[in-house]
């Protein structure tokens, strides 16, 4: 430990001892973009007054991971009734002061039952959160301080260990730590897994003074947040990591790209960056060591393409992300055509627990493959959506049914759509799959970078893979044709499929599209069939319902379904009438008006005169007028012939 | 537009300050106008279509003046699976304008959001940045016509979020061993493994 090290965490250490160990009660709110999304600002707001009426002091987190509980806040006593640290959830903030009065007072496990969700350190009278099925399971190696410090504290950080493997690795040889990385078996945690150490060592070996690191936080695949909560509840981490990348590399500079959609990562990083140069942790000559390093954040501005490493190399620069052919790989010609190496957020977040640590300690957990922990987002439908770190290897069912819980009200799973548009899709009945990069590959799949999303019996596989090939289609940077012409083509297929005019030879247009797509210039292309590679083969038999019988069985393609009044009499009706935004709903004519589409019905027809009925061309299909009158209201398969069969 | 000229100043003329000087440029006007384009080449030296480019590549910048209400539609595939693109159709019908477009006098606009992970939230919007969900399509129309009418804050009663059954200990009996054999089941192994 060298001295200046040793004399910034016992500063540190100081400034933050009033929180680590509290001599009052400290109630610490978690403040992350999932929180704030549940109102945790407005709840902070209204703690604010009340921790000083209870002497209390009140703190800000970042994230436990529960994001279903949000607003979480952990209340810790340092004695008297629950002598330790108990976890609420959630708490409205109209809710406040009798939260605080409960979780404060002597009987906290009957008073504040409501909001309890486990106590963090072991507290009589209270369940452990270790025994709850979204906690138990878990192994918080990167999560570990996580909803624990202030994020906007760097002292918290130090006196929890921040830069202590900074410490280390300054006095090490560039090459020993490439080494160190590289027998740890780290791999690319945005998917791609290539060892984190190779990759440096191609950066190391690099000819010339001038090199640089960029970190990828450009996290674009929808239902991924592993990075933002990352960056948000333990920043010094992601700073450690890249300052440890560039001992190891040379580089003394580095850019973390970060996503626009990302505002309080933004700033939280900026603000770590700034309180890690005032205390002499970026700059020059870092703990007197001789080494230089400083980092800067680019602020993305949403591509979703910018995710590949030279598109993201491109926006740095300030042009349009537009990915290269490879070579130049980046650390020959990267970022200002300087040697350059790109990592994930979280692949730099690994480097400092290995560092300090070792690589025997990191291969504790995981697989040969993929060894170490890795932090997973989980939504959909989900009981329990949120973010957590499980060990590599662990069964896809374990995270998604026992920690997440399955799907909610009984509903059934049905699929799995993992690491992002570009990932593709799988059934159900791969939910034993173990978490590591090879068996994914082996269904022709993507683990990604940590985004597992969940769909029950009510999603249609279709609309999805129409989602993520528009999705692809949209964020096609347009420099190839294969890609740009190839989802185009893509997503015109599957729209006339889900209206209805699927056509038996589409089996075999997809197919062609799908080997096209692959000679596309880079990742994103060759990606985009992924989505409905999976949908062919794993959910074939309802792609074939909606080419062959025209009918889509989970009934939300609008172009396949249609609502209609099964009951006139409904008094609900009215109700959704005045709430149908198209207005499609109206009494129809005394007179029998043989135009409307309704007309066509036959039978109904005349049950249906003076009656509610439904102007079909001008429904959207929106669910509001079935939500209001469920038992009135029915979607058919349009191309039904008759109404009586269900 | 000349205090977003005085601050652009500030940066360095250097090509790899593009992207701070269009958020800059977005932040100070709303928008990037073909004026804060003009500026912007003229302060970091290149021609104008080498801004026009990157303006117009990425998402995030508009090119027409925002609306005073901004709704922003989730579009992310947690928000799909359960009803998403039916808020998106709800809006679409209330406004009177398709995603992406102001109303025709700039008071609502209904733009494209990407998925941040509030997906907990999900169906959601974003009404001025703020989240509002998880919305029924009931809630969707009620939300619709409320800023129609002109309610620009709202106070949006969260539903309570329901919480999970199995909370505590019964947790090995409902899903199986955290760290027993046997994980390799499919989906019924929920109910095979329970001991």
């Amino acid at each position: 430990m060298s001295s200046v090290y040793e004399e910034l965490r016992e500063a540190a250490e100081l400034a933050a001892a009033p929180r680590r160990s509290p001599s009052r009660p400290l109630i610490r709110v978690d403040l992350s973009t999932s929180s704030i999304a549940a109102e945790a600002d407005r709840l902070w707001e209204a703690l604010q007054p009340l921790a000083a009426e209870h002497e209390a002091d009140l703190m800000r987190v970042g994230t436990l991971g529960l994001s279903w509980l949000e607003p979480v806040v952990e209340v810790e006593r340092p004695d008297g009734a629950g002598g330790g640290a108990v976890v609420y959830g959630p708490v409205r903030p109209e809710d406040a002061a009798e939260f605080l009065a409960a979780a404060l007072g002597d009987h906290p496990a009957e008073d504040a039952a409501r909001w309890l969700i486990g106590a963090r350190t072991p507290t009589p009278g209270i369940p452990s959160l270790t025994d709850h099925p979204f906690w138990g399971p878990q192994e918080r190696r990167l999560m570990r301080v996580m909803g624990l410090i202030d994020p906007e504290s760097i002292d918290e950080a130090i006196a929890e260990g921040a830069y202590a493997a900074l410490d280390r690795a300054v006095a090490m040889e560039p090459m020993a730590i490439c080494d160190l990385v590289l027998s740890a078996g780290v791999g690319g945690r945005g998917g791609g897994g290539f060892p984190a150490g190779q990759k440096w060592k191609f950066l190391l070996g690099a000819p010339g003074p001038t090199k640089y690191l960029v970190c990828n936080a450009d996290e674009g695949d929808p239902g991924a947040f592993v990075n933002r909560v990352l960056m948000e509840s333990d920043p010094h981490l992601v700073i450690e990591g890249m300052a440890i990348a560039g001992k190891a590399t040379g580089a003394d500079y580095g850019f973390i790209y970060i996503r626009d959609e990302y505002p309080l990562s933004i700033e939280r990083m900026q603000l770590a960056l700034d309180q890690a140069r005032e205390r002499g942790l970026l700059g020059a000559d870092i703990f007197g060591s001789g080494f230089d390093f400083d980092l800067e954040i680019t602020r993305g501005a949403g591509s979703y393409v910018c995710g590949e490493e030279t598109g993201l190399i491109a926006s740095v620069e300030g042009i349009r992300g537009m990915p290269k052919i490879r070579p130049p790989f980046p650390a020959q010609q990267g970022v200002f055509s300087e040697p350059s190496n790109v990592n994930n957020t979280e692949t730099y977040a690994n480097v400092p627990l290995i560092v300090q640590h070792g690589d025997a300690w990191y291969r504790q957990f995981g697989t040969e493959s993929d060894p170490g922990t890795k932090m997973f987002s989980i939504s959909g439908a989900l009981e329990r959506p949120g973010i957590l770190e499980v060990p590599f290897g662990m069964g896809m069912d374990e995270l998604l049914l026992g920690c997440g819980g399955g799907p909610p009200d009984g509903h059934t799973p049905k699929g799995i759509q993992p690491g992002g548009p570009l990932g593709g899709l799988l059934p159900a009945s791969d939910l034993g799959l173990k978490l590591e990069r090879p068996p994914f590959t082996e269904r022709g799949v993507l683990l990604g970078s940590g985004g597992l999303i969940l769909f029950d019996e009510r999603a249609s596989a279709v609309d999805l893979t129409k989602y993520f090939s528009e999705f692809c289609e949209d964020e096609s940077c347009g420099r190839c044709t294969t890609c740009h012409g190839g989802s185009q083509r893509l997503v015109e297929v599957l729209e006339r499929i889900m209206h209805g005019d699927g056509r038996l030879e589409d089996l075999d247009r997809i197919g062609a599209i799908d080997k096209t797509l692959q000679n596309a210039n880079c990742l994103h292309g060759q990606f985009t069939p992924y989505a409905v590679r999976g949908l062919v083969n794993y959910f074939r038999e309802e792609l074939d319902t909606h080419i062959d019988e025209k009918r889509d069985p989970a009934r939300v393609a609008p172009g396949l379904t249609r609502y209609l009044i099964t009951d006139p009499s409904d008094p609900r009706l009215e109700g959704a009438a005045a709430l149908c935004p198209t207005a499609c709903i109206a009494r129809a004519p005394v007179e029998a008006d043989d135009d409307t589409e309704e007309g066509e019905d036959g039978g109904e027809q005349a049950a249906a005169l003076g009656d509610w009925q439904i102007d079909q061309p001008r429904c959207i299909h929106c669910d509001v007028c079935r939500e209001v009158a469920p038992e009135a209201i029915r979607v058919e398969d349009r191309f039904l012939t008759t109404l009586s069969v269900v | 537009m000349e205090r977003f000229a005085g601050l652009l100043q500030q940066l360095p003329r250097q090509q790899g300050e593009m992207l701070r000087a269009l958020h800059l440029a977005q932040e100070e006007l709303g928008w990037i106008s073909r004026d804060a384009i003009r500026l912007i080449a003229r302060h970091l030296r290149v021609s104008e279509a080498q801004v026009y480019g990157p303006a117009t590549f990425y998402a995030e910048f508009r090119h027409s003046p925002p609306p005073k209400t901004l709704v922003t539609w989730c579009s992310g595939p947690s928000c799909r699976v359960v009803g998403g693109d039916r808020v998106r159709r709800i809006f679409e019908a209330e406004f009177g304008c398709r995603l992406g477009e102001n109303t025709p006098d700039d008071e609502l606009g209904l733009w494209l959001g990407q998925c941040n992970g509030t997906c907990e939230q999900a169906p959601m919007v974003w009404v001025n940045g703020r989240v509002v969900g998880p919305l029924t399509m009931v809630e969707s129309v009620k939300l619709a016509r409320r800023l129609k009418a002109g309610d620009d804050v709202i106070e949006w009663p969260q539903r309570p979020i329901k919480i999970a059954p199995a909370t505590f200990v019964d947790a090995e009996a409902t899903y199986g061993s955290a760290h027993g054999p046997g994980h390799a089941h499919g989906q019924e192994g929920a109910e095979e493994s329970g001991r």
